[in-house]
């Protein structure tokens, strides 16, 4: 293992047309790269700080795990949600969360079809993201369907007690299977991914236990040459498949309001709209996560800042589309001369959501800017307020989406202000405690970064 | 095929491992290998190591063809569930029904509506085989690998190289093949053994495996003794959802009571789950204005009739009582016969197709007792003559329609039949309920009809509209 380097000399972000930028800094060999992606799970002692930061997370997991108690016994009236905007915070917390959870699958499956081999170092704290994030999105649909008990009546499956199936032209189903299908093939490709990581733990690990655990999930991996041929067959075939299914996942939560005729709503750029705002959340979300987690975890030599300046530079390109997303919004509207679509959008510029409204644009639209700025970008104290910034702003994207469009609906009559109750508040900051809590774990447990990967990008000089 | 047992008996060579230390050399060594007609080989690398496969001849893994298939029949699974679950079109094949949702009108099965779904389950089926076919090709998970045992193949997850000649293979010489490896640039070698002592599974496991077998049985074992049967007690619910609810339904005693409980709630003062309607209250649709259409009494005598439905029209509670009470026997009340109408009222028109209708209400709500002919001869009063006779019951014998006491304007003008239908008379029940206005006159207009054919005997052959089911009366009767 390489002696430590200086940080502030591990600038690869100047491109050398001569030679290629290195990914891997400090002059790593194998062995280096295995012992720093492993260094923080070899410790003997978790630091203080880790503890701090679970022990916080784990007692916002606990009250909501209260909260969800509470609204089962008592049922949905607990939230806001009441005529009109019977879609309130739940159905917002969803698509933020499952938003956030598409920069792992794009990073490891887009990005990986692309030959971007700077994925490779990012791409398994991502997944793991896009896992925790995806099971933050299923808890809030499915504790708004009310009798939770009865879940199982969203699938077909036949039940003598409902005797009748779901609907298949609804785009309420289309989300069930999105976002299941979603899940499950995440799953499947990050633990797919990690297996030979797995197995350099089991190699590793001096408990019995761990060799027990680890060599159970690692499957009696060797790292065959006929393995490895299927496997990164096996990993190409997952990546074309999840590079479809990630675009389809948020155009089909797109559909849950693009194919109602509610004004605001009933339009056909949501799709690419909600996909590009996923990309940017999700991106903003790795960086707030990875920032602190290099630091902690002494990964500055594996997540380099040339890896987090690109990712800057995906959050400023996707903040662009976003915002050419919103402008685009309202030509339309005045293009339409639909007298209710125009309205629709004057109220949520002007009406008395206003506030959500610039709220998201100061927060998706101007702020990125900063990033073309070069300090911005390669700053990681600034870097990671801006990102917060962003989820803050795309958090009141979905605000303004669903709240404003249902407060005004045909009916005059029925127009309302939403206000949230405190269990509403409450389930939005304790869903961070579930994710923080799986993510922790998460980084002390499992490997943070794709090693076999890693070594497999490293220039091949012969020597080491 | 060399078997190299060894000296020692308790194990098997089954290959030798040389470890190179970066990719280059392990590569350049799988070529050397192959060259010299090594086909039997694997290498072992932490990360794949491009060019190996042509360096030791792996050829291209079906895997792509595999989920291709399973894609493809994804498609069929993906559309055949849609048309199943939301038509009607396979019912007859399907053990459980489909349920077709009709929305405004929108086709029950439309390709568009349908992708979406059909999608997910094609990626959903391809990642799974994938993720399936991969691990199965590679014959994993496999955890008994002799290789696991040698403490310097731990670094193949690390930064070392390794290749496996195995034993199995037709060039494989125990010290040759040694030789060979180090010529190929193997920095150590080591032989891989297969611990013969172990072999066998641990005594537990198939009595473990037989009694968790076992346990898993008992529960369909359970159901399936169940089935068919009948069981007196409700079912069990774990989750009752809202099938008994704390609230009060009409006709019932409300809850509190039912279950035991003095504390009276969800209950009016009387006790009823339910408030009466005030007196006077009519119906919504109800209000009988014309007393000779809804009751067969004249308007004259139209303020005899009672509000209260459920008594008798032809009752007369006030002037009428004390003049008659002389005459009749006790408890009796006469009738004025004055106040029935003799013809059909306003707004209803003999024609053929009221005795039309007429008969065929009369055949559901009148023939049980009365015979299809109106003899008095229907099933339910022969049955009850029966069981009369016999002292198990007590009955009232139907009225014939053709007796002479029945017959005629001066006994029974049609506003006495109409009211006979509506209230009863004698032990026969009201039909007020059961028969709507219109078809009570219908079976008036019947009853009339029947009448003037002019039946003497039950067995008499008639003519008329009364024929056929005469016939049929008097066949059922020589039945018996």
């Amino acid at each position: 293992m390489a002696t430590t380097v200086d940080p502030h000399g591990l600038d690869n972000t100047y491109d050398d047309a001569s030679k290629r930028t290195p990914l891997v800094l400090g002059g790593l060999d194998y062995q280096g790269v295995t012992e720093t992606a492993c260094g923080f799970w070899e410790a003997e002692k978790a630091p203080k700080i880790w503890w701090i930061l679970l022990l916080m997370a784990m007692s916002l997991l606990g009250i909501l795990g209260g909260l969800v108690n509470h609204l089962l016994m008592s049922g949905v009236g607990v939230w806001g949600n009441n005529n009109p905007a019977y879609w309130g915070w739940p159905i917002v917390n969803f698509v933020f969360w499952v938003g956030i959870g598409h920069a792992g699958t794009l990073i490891s499956a887009i990005l990986f079809l692309f030959r971007q081999n700077w994925r490779t170092s990012i791409n398994r704290a991502a997944e793991a993201m896009t896992i925790f994030a995806v099971v933050c999105a299923g808890m809030f649909p499915g504790i708004h369907i009310g009798r939770v008990w009865v879940f199982y009546w969203l699938f077909p499956i036949p039940t003598e007690h409902l005797a009748m199936w779901p609907n298949f032209r609804s785009p309420l189903l289309w989300d069930v299977f999105a976002v299941s299908t979603y899940a499950t093939v995440s799953l499947l490709f990050w633990y797919m991914g990690m297996v030979p990581d797995i197995a350099t733990f089991r190699d590793r690990t001096k408990s019995r236990v761990g060799k027990f655990i680890y060599g159970l999930l690692s499957l009696g991996w060797t790292g065959s040459a006929r393995n490895w041929h299927r496997y990164e067959i096996a990993y190409t075939l997952l990546a074309a498949l999840a590079t479809p299914l990630v675009l389809s996942v948020h155009t089909i939560v797109s559909f849950d309001f693009a194919v109602s005729q509610l004004p605001g709503w009933h339009t056909t750029i949501f799709p690419p709209y909600f996909v590009a705002g996923a990309i940017f959340s999700g991106f903003a979300m790795v960086v707030t996560l990875l920032v602190p987690a290099r630091a902690l975890f002494g990964l500055e030599k594996l997540i380099t800042m040339r890896h987090l300046e690109n990712m800057n530079k995906i959050i400023m390109a996707t903040g662009l589309m976003v915002g050419t997303a919103y402008g685009i919004e309202f030509f339309i509207a005045w293009y339409s001369g639909v007298q209710v679509e125009s309205y629709a959008f004057w109220n949520r510029a002007f009406g008395n959501y206003s506030w959500a409204y610039w709220i998201m644009i100061s927060c998706n639209v101007v702020i990125p800017q900063l990033f073309w700025f070069k300090w911005c970008r390669t700053t990681t104290w600034f870097m990671v307020i801006v990102c917060i910034f962003v989820n803050i702003g795309m958090w009141f994207e979905r605000f303004v989406i669903t709240i404003t469009s249902l407060c005004r609906d045909f009916l005059p009559s029925s127009w309302a202000y939403f206000t949230p109750t405190w269990v509403d508040i409450g389930m939005l900051v304790c869903s961070f405690g579930l994710f923080s809590t799986l993510f922790l774990l998460f980084c002390r447990f499992l490997p943070v970064i794709a090693m076999a990967e890693v070594k497999g990008i490293m220039p091949r000089d012969g020597h080491h | 095929m060399a078997e190299n047992t060894n000296k020692d008996a308790d194990s098997k060579l089954i290959g030798l491992l040389g470890q190179f230390d970066d990719p280059e050399s392990l590569v350049a060594a799988c070529s050397q290998a192959r060259e010299a007609g090594y086909k039997k080989m694997d290498a072992y690398s932490p990360f794949p190591v491009h060019g190996i496969d042509p360096a030791i001849g792996i050829k291209r893994t079906v895997l792509p063809l595999i989920v291709l298939g399973a894609a493809l029949s994804a498609v069929v699974v993906g559309l055949g569930l849609q048309i199943y679950t939301n038509s009607s079109a396979l019912d007859a094949l399907a053990p459980f029904p489909g349920y077709p949702f009709k929305i405004s009108g929108k086709p029950i099965f439309s390709i568009p509506a349908n992708i979406p779904v059909t999608f997910e389950i094609i990626v959903l089926t391809s990642a799974i085989t994938t993720f399936l076919g991969m691990w199965i090709l590679n014959r994993l998970p496999m955890f008994a690998n002799p290789l696991h045992r040698i403490s310097r193949f731990k670094r193949v997850t690390n930064d070392k190289f390794f290749l496996c000649l195995e034993a199995k293979d037709e060039k494989f010489n125990r010290s040759a093949s040694e030789d060979q490896l180090n010529k190929w640039g193997a920095v150590a070698i080591e032989e891989v053994r297969q611990d013969l002592t172990d072999n066998d599974l641990p005594k537990w496991i198939p009595t473990a495996a037989i009694l968790g077998a076992i346990c898993l049985l008992l529960p369909p074992a359970a159901i399936f003794s169940q089935w068919g049967q009948t069981n007196r007690h409700p079912r069990l619910h774990v989750v009752p959802d809202m099938d008994w609810q704390h609230k009060s339904k009409t006709q019932t005693m409300a809850v509190n009571l039912a279950n035991g409980m003095d504390e009276v709630e969800l209950m009016y003062a009387d006790l009823r789950s339910a408030r009466r309607p005030v007196d006077g209250a009519i119906a919504f649709g109800s209000l009988d204005t014309d007393s000779e259409l809804n009751y067969g009494i004249k308007q004259d005598f139209a303020h005899t009739i009672s509000s209260r439905k459920n008594m008798r029209a032809s009752l007369s509670e006030d002037q009428e009582k004390p003049e008659v009470d002389a005459a009749a026997p006790a408890g009796e009340p006469t009738e004025n016969m004055e106040q029935w109408v003799t013809t059909f009222p306003e707004g209803v028109e003999v024609t053929e197709d009221l005795l039309t209708r007429g008969q065929q209400r009369f055949n559901i709500y009148c023939a049980a007792c009365h015979g299809y002919a109106g003899q008095g001869d229907g099933l339910v009063n022969q049955k009850a003559l029966a069981l009369a006779a016999n002292g198990d019951a007590t009955w009232t014998a139907a009225r014939s329609l053709h007796d002479a006491d029945v017959k005629g304007d001066a006994k029974n003008p049609v506003g006495r039949i109409y009211d006979t239908i509506t209230n009863g008379r004698g032990n026969m029940g009201p039909y007020r309920a059961q028969i709507p206005v219109d078809d009570r006159w219908a079976i008036v207009a019947y009853v009339r009809a029947l009448q003037e054919t002019g039946l003497k005997s039950p067995s008499a052959n008639t003519a008329g509209a009364g024929e056929a089911v005469a016939d049929e009366a008097a066949g059922e009767e020589k039945a018996e």
